[in-house]
């Protein structure tokens, strides 16, 4: 069948080649109806408790997403509290509200707050905190003294040295926030004087990401292509051959993109970063081809026949990488995140696709291609034997063989320092983080986060189980609250918390004449409505239901955080659930979290999680493919090495290094599970069956590091070199993809030539038995029992909603079926006469 | 036609200069009208307070009334019901047209007097949407008004404030009957131009011979959610002692009228 197709693309490639201009056209025509989407939130269906309840509390508490704009004068004597600059700071707050999309009369900012203080004996005053730009330094001062006074703007609105002031600017929709924070800088921009001005908060640094990366998309992958045609092109020299296999990754990248938007998906941060894990695979798979077809043309001198050898040589090592790749994407499927399995389906989708395209349209392209210009085309019959390529393969191809005890016991050494590095890896995220250290956010968010109580929001709802008893007027409550937040404070993660029991404190100790004593919660609840209805005298009545509920039955406590970093919401999660656990409320109450910084830890872990789980499960996919492949599970064992041996290195490296084990990461042990295996794949097949021929290994050792060898270590080259600019890429996780890609290249190229080699040279057996009999052999057999069960399991406990304890019971029955198979098999006569051979 | 249009128009104006009333007298008499009705008042007085979220809180409370014979100051006493667990709190205003009023207030369960300091009058009034002098009532002499339409029924009247700083609309329009002079509805306009804010009289009634809002409504269009005041058992002309409106009768309030 697929010979067929294949021979059909020889005999008529011009057909093949429009097949896919049609394929790409209608593609292309999908790209209008593109949505894009850079909301993480989305990274959780909109069912997800945790989203769901946080859009209930926004709603119920009148919260909404912000971009935080901070104003630092380090110059003046006063820091803000200048006239200057607090005449900046009203204009400015004057000039947002005008914004679209900005939720103007929630805008908090030194000038729209109301504040309580003391007026003269016996007097209080509810005004104001900023109700006109101060005209003279002592008026300047005064609003100071006041906003240190008050436990809602001290840490919140002015920063605790007084040289910076924070506006914290409420938006409708999240996706608005690049361009609100854009004309927010244009209004800032214009102002000169001494004050620095930075932007920051969740939703920017979210928003903004989404936009550098579709920049990144634009920018990243088509440097890569020119940096792998140029190395494809020193290797090759022949321009037009080498545009194939680009031609190549640009229509597999196009397609699947036109189908992922054509079939309503939106593009989402995951699926942004389609083309980039798309092109080096589609780009592996043809640089294969042409290299064996660049060794073989000169050699059979037609160039319709040289390519249906090459690809009779390859077609199955071609086939399993790309389904091994498959595999390991397609897991992503089941992760239950949902842009992670659009992400998944459509990067698996890719990979075939790009090796249905290897399969007919390189040698379609071949086909049509005048045979003078492929005259100088392919090496010179052993003339490369001088190529420092050459040279340096049947280097390493005699060290492998000659030194493969210490190779070996290298591998093992490395693999064991790997472990302990492995067991140092710090799971952690932080979307700030995506962004470069010298990034405008990045820089931002350290300087406010200096200042300030902390940028990153989370909110603790606490809800009485008794609906009725307006509950949070009770003073032991409020205590109760008070003595939470004092506990979180002392840990440290958090920069500030404010709640009801903050504006019931300041509110009675301004009452009872501004005596610090004071500062406690009223005595009794009726003291406490009272305080509160007075509060609610203020020009901003409904800033109290930020923190409660008309009914008082649930009070939201607002929490800072100084870092957004997964490590530090999760323990200070763990700071409130002690805390009440060692604490018990004086009434029952139940508490969840919500906010921006909550949810970014809830789909990160689990997506770092469900990744790690997936990742198992498609380790053991592959292996049991390999098995399929090589008929026999010891070889298959053997080719995972490489692989097995790569990523233990690679993630070491994390342990070592201390990079968190973050999103991006998370994603690209797929890609690195999918590519690792791809040239033990090549090797050994490639192997198998030079040695059918030369029938003794050394013969075919020295076989195999000359072509096959080129072709893995030209493929290495290409593609860790090629994806090195995306080191040079604002964003982290670009930086962290191009990384990644040499690694993966280098390790697996390394382990593939020296390993597998040294294996081979030790128990030569493994690889190359030709009394293949695995069945009555009980080891294999119950090693396949072993994997099978692993699988049911993986699959069982992964993707259906089985409970561990069936999945082992029923892992365990699969064990005991095969052992009755094997003893079965094992009294087959053939196997019987062959023991007695034997 | 359009000039006869305009012709017609022009004489229209011009005769409401000549024969009918100014937009500052108009605005002066739904003064009268809305807060200076007979000598001195009691009421009990219900808010319902509804958020965007359809949520409600309840106010509840008697309010007297007390002019100053022959002048515009007037001093109001306010004593809650409502929620009951501030139940016993009571407000002392003086109200001093064109300057800063005085306010006390007592909160019982701290025994505790405090005066209130404001430099605004814009406040909520317990954290309803109303403003404290939109129940106390805005000096006339803070803005400049200006009668923009009028019809059988209605006079529209467009007033700026004077200090624009102390305010947070930039202007606002009532709508006011030509009949009786009571407003029937306020818009208030913010700095951009935008009406944010409506307060509409829902019912008027005539009590012992004053036509009298007993049901009014503010509106918040910004953020959403409303307060309606219902007015009831209005007495006119009951001869409050001055003494009832002093910081003394905060603890003590009159319980002939507190007691329910």
């Amino acid at each position: 069948m697929f010979r067929k197709i294949i021979n059909f693309s020889v005999e008529r490639p011009r057909i093949v080649i429009a097949l896919v201009v049609i394929a790409l056209i209608v593609s292309i025509a999908q790209y209008p109806k593109i949505k894009v989407d850079t909301d993480p939130e989305n990274m959780l269906s909109e069912e997800e408790f945790v989203r769901v309840f946080h859009h209930e509390v926004k709603k119920e508490f009148g919260l909404y997403d912000f971009i935080v704009l901070g104003i630092v004068n380090e110059e003046d004597t006063e820091g803000v509290f200048n006239p200057e600059t607090l005449e900046k700071v009203y204009t400015i707050t004057d000039e947002i509200k005008g914004l679209d999309g900005v939720i103007s009369y929630e805008l908090m900012s030194p000038a729209t707050k109301d504040d309580i203080e003391q007026a003269g004996i016996g007097a209080v005053s509810f005004d104001w905190l900023m109700g006109e730009p101060p005209y003279t330094e002592k008026d300047a001062l005064r609003i100071r003294d006041r906003s240190v006074e008050n436990p809602m703007f001290y840490g919140t609105l002015i920063s605790e040295d007084a040289k910076a002031l924070c506006i914290y600017v409420p938006i409708e929709a999240k996706d608005q926030s690049y361009r609100i924070s854009n004309e927010i800088k244009d209004i800032v921009n214009g102002l000169g004087g001494a004050e620095k001005y930075y932007i920051t908060g969740l939703p920017v640094a979210e928003d903004t990401f989404g936009f550098e990366m579709f920049k990144q998309m634009a920018i990243s992958a088509p440097l890569a292509m020119v940096i792998i045609f140029f190395l494809m092109l020193g290797f090759f020299k022949h321009p037009k051959l080498v545009v194939a296999p680009l031609l190549l990754a640009g229509v597999t990248v196009l397609i699947t993109m036109g189908v992922l938007i054509g079939m309503g998906f939106t593009v989402h941060i995951m699926s942004s970063m389609i083309p980039i894990f798309l092109m080096p695979i589609a780009v592996l798979d043809s640089v294969h081809i042409l290299s064996e077809f660049f060794e073989k043309y000169q050699k059979v001198g037609d160039q319709k026949k040289a390519i249906l050898e090459t690809i009779e040589d390859l077609f199955m090592p071609m086939l399993f990488t790309s389904l091994t790749t498959t595999a390991g994407f397609f897991s992503l499927a089941f992760a239950k995140i949902p842009p992670v399995q659009v992400f998944g389906v459509f990067v698996a989708f890719g990979v075939m696709l790009a090796w249905l395209l290897t399969m007919t349209f390189i040698p379609a392209v071949i086909a049509v291609m005048k045979k003078e210009s492929l005259a100088d085309f392919g090496a010179k019959e052993e003339h490369t034997e001088a190529g420092l390529m050459s040279r340096f393969l049947l280097a390493i191809g005699r060290f492998s063989i000659r030194r493969w005890k210490a190779i070996l016991i290298g591998t093992l050494v490395l693999v064991g320092i790997s472990g302990y590095g492995i067991t140092k890896i710090v799971i952690n995220d932080n979307p700030v983080k995506w962004f470069t250290p010298k990034h405008e956010i990045r820089i931002a968010d350290e300087i406010l986060n200096d200042h300030f109580g902390g940028t990153y929001t989370a909110y603790l709802v606490m809800e009485a189980e008794d609906a009725e008893g307006e509950l949070f007027k009770e003073p032991d409550m409020l205590r109760y609250v008070e003595r939470l937040q004092d506990h979180v404070q002392k840990q440290g993660a958090v920069g500030k918390t404010t709640s009801l029991a903050d504006v019931t404190k300041k509110v009675y100790y301004e009452l009872l004449g501004g005596d610090k004593k004071n500062d406690v919660i009223p005595p009794t609840r009726q003291a406490v409505a009272q305080c509160l209805i007075s509060y609610q005298n203020s020009h901003k009545p409904d800033d109290l239901m930020h923190f409660t509920t008309p009914d008082y039955s649930k009070v939201n406590i607002w929490f800072q955080l100084k870092s957004g970093d997964n490590i530090d919401m999760t323990r200070v999660t763990e700071d409130v659930e002690i805390f009440m656990e060692d604490n018990k409320p004086p009434f029952p109450v139940r508490s969840n979290w919500a906010g921006l910084n909550y949810i970014n830890v809830v789909w990160q872990n689990r997506m770092v999680v469900g990744m790690l789980r997936n990742f198992m499960g498609s380790f053991v996919i592959v292996l049991f493919m390999m098995i399929f492949l090589f008929r026999s599970p010891v070889r298959g064992l053997v080719s995972m090495i490489p692989l097995t041996v790569t990523i233990v290195f690679i993630y070491s490296l994390l342990g070592f290094t201390g990079k968190s084990y973050d999103m991006p990461v998370a994603v690209l042990s797929a890609l690195t599970l999918g590519l690792s295996v791809d040239f033990a794949i090549h090797f050994l097949q490639r192997a198998r069956e030079i040695h059918r021929v030369k029938g003794n290994w050394p013969d075919t050792a020295d076989e195999m590091f000359r072509e096959p060898g080129r072709a893995i270590l030209r493929n290495a080259l290409i593609i860790s070199i090629g994806f090195l600019p995306l080191l040079a890429a604002p964003l982290v996780p670009y930086k962290t993809v191009g990384v990644f890609m040499f690694l993966i290249m280098l390790a697996s190229s390394a382990g593939t030539l020296l390993m597998l080699p040294a294996i081979i040279t030790a128990i030569p057996g493994i690889i190359f038995d030709e009394k293949e009999k695995p069945f009555c052999k009980c080891a294999y057999c119950m090693l396949t029992a072993f994997l099978v069960s692993l699988t049911v399991a993986y699959v069982l406990y992964g993707y259906t909603k089985t409970s561990w304890t069936l999945t082992a019971v029923i892992c365990v029955g699969v064990i005991v079926l095969f052992a009755g198979i094997c003893n079965f098999v094992a009294r087959h006569k053939i196997c019987i006469i062959q023991e007695k051979e034997g | 036609m359009k000039k006869v249009i305009f012709i017609i128009a022009g004489i229209l104006m011009a005769s409401g200069a000549a024969y009918g009333s100014t937009a500052a007298e108009i605005i002066d008499k739904a003064n009268q009208a809305t807060y200076y009705q007979a000598d001195d008042g009691a009421s009990q007085v219900n808010m319902i307070i509804t958020d965007s979220q359809g949520r409600t809180r309840e106010r509840d409370m008697t309010i007297l009334r007390y002019d100053e014979p022959g002048s515009r100051e007037q001093k109001y006493f306010v004593y809650f019901h409502k929620p009951s667990d501030v139940k016993g709190m009571t407000y002392l205003v003086w109200k001093h047209p064109g300057r800063d009023d005085d306010r006390w207030l007592y909160l019982p369960a701290l025994d505790l007097v405090r005066r209130v300091a404001s430099s605004d009058k814009r406040s909520s009034f317990v954290g309803s949407h109303f403003a404290y002098e939109e129940i106390s009532g805005r000096g006339t002499e803070e803005d400049t008004h200006e009668l923009v339409s009028e019809d059988d029924e209605f006079y529209t009247v467009k007033s700026v404030p004077k200090d624009d700083g102390s305010v947070e609309f930039s202007y606002f329009i009532t709508k006011i009957q030509k009949s009786d002079f009571v407003p029937v509805k306020a818009e208030l306009y913010d700095k951009k131009g935008k009406l944010y804010k409506t307060i509409e009289a829902l019912e008027i009634k005539d009590v012992q011979g004053y036509p009298t809002v007993t049901k009014m409504k503010a509106t918040d269009l910004n953020a959403g959610g409303h307060t309606v005041s219902e007015f009831t058992d209005i007495k006119y002309d009951e001869g409050l002692d001055e003494d009832i409106f002093s910081e003394r009768a905060l603890r003590r309030p009159p319980r002939k009228y507190t007691k329910r």
